[in-house]
């Protein structure tokens, strides 16, 4: 007789944190109290285009936040992790542990 | 959406997370040189004092005109950079603790000289420990085992000038600045310039 285990929940991946360049942003700003939006770039080689579009998804998740202000009359662009930034980056980083725990067991 | 994903791919953006937290902690600061500067200040100072003329002056205006130069350079190599590294928490509490042993020891140097209290094996003992405090703690959060080899040496030069004489308290203090400053400060520079060359790699 074989008794049939029961399938732990996977958890579902955050599909907002889930984008390579979004995941990538969360990442680095996690790490930093505030960074520009050209230091971004440099970061993950992205284009000003893509890393905006990217910038603005996570700002309407309300993960980040961003703040437009002139220093020596040029403009910056800060950007900053929110506290539901880093939650559901934290959540995402232990349902991917959750998830490749479970492709090892398999 | 987590059917599909294979390992490969969940442990691809794992790498991708630890890597992204990684370069965003890296930085490309340099202060190796501010520990040279420092010691190089100290020495100064301690041969004006010495041997020089008008010695009650010479902590007090090495010490000002030092401050001045450094945050005068430090300006300066922020000017320089296009790209400003951001801050992290971690930076922050490194400059903190130096910060806030910088203020404590130019509060002591002040209050004795004005006091006219100065006396050379308590304010070596005084400003060794503080030493010893600020290469610990840097030391302790950055887990960095040669740093706190500097706090040790900082502290064996604060017994000696609790315990020996004159001529010990002052070779103590000489040979620690040469070491923790001025050695640790060129080791700090090289390892920079390797991290710099890495990162531009």
């Amino acid at each position: 007789m074989s008794v049939k285990l029961p399938m732990p929940d996977l958890p579902e991946l955050n599909p907002v944190v889930h984008g390579k360049l979004r995941l990538a942003l969360l990442s680095l700003l996690v790490g930093v109290e505030e960074a520009e939006f050209t230091w971004l770039r440099a970061k993950t080689g992205s284009t000003d285009g893509n890393l905006g579009a990217q910038l603005l998804k996570l700002e309407e998740a309300g993960y980040v936040t961003v703040e437009k202000k002139f220093v020596n009359r040029k403009p910056q662009t800060i950007y900053r992790i929110t506290e539901a930034g880093r939650h559901s980056l934290a959540e995402y980083v232990r349902a991917i542990k959750q998830l490749l725990g479970s492709a090892m067991d398999a | 959406m987590t059917e599909p994903l294979k390992s490969q791919e969940l442990q691809d953006r794992f790498s991708l997370i630890e890597n992204m937290i990684a370069e965003g902690r890296r930085t490309t600061e340099s202060w190796g040189w501010t520990f040279v500067f420092w010691g190089v200040a100290y020495l100064v100072a301690m041969a004006w004092s010495s041997w020089g003329p008008k010695a009650f002056l010479a902590w007090p205006v090495t010490m000002i005109a030092a401050t001045l130069l450094m945050c005068a350079m430090i300006a300066a190599q922020r000017r320089r950079k296009t790209e400003k590294q951001p801050d992290t928490t971690l930076g922050r509490a490194i400059f903190s603790v130096w910060v806030a042993t910088g203020m404590a020891m130019w509060l002591l140097l002040l209050f004795l000289s004005m006091s006219g209290r100065f006396d050379w094996h308590v304010f070596i003992a005084v400003v060794s420990a503080l030493l010893g405090l600020a290469n610990a703690a840097s030391s302790l959060i950055l887990k960095w085992n040669i740093q706190f080899g500097c706090a040790v040496f900082w502290w064996a030069a604060m017994a000696a000038a609790c315990f020996g004489s004159d001529r010990i308290a002052v070779a103590a203090l000489v040979v620690t600045i040469f070491v923790c400053q001025i050695v640790f400060g060129v080791y700090c520079m090289v390892l920079e310039a390797r991290e710099r060359e890495a990162t531009h790699a």
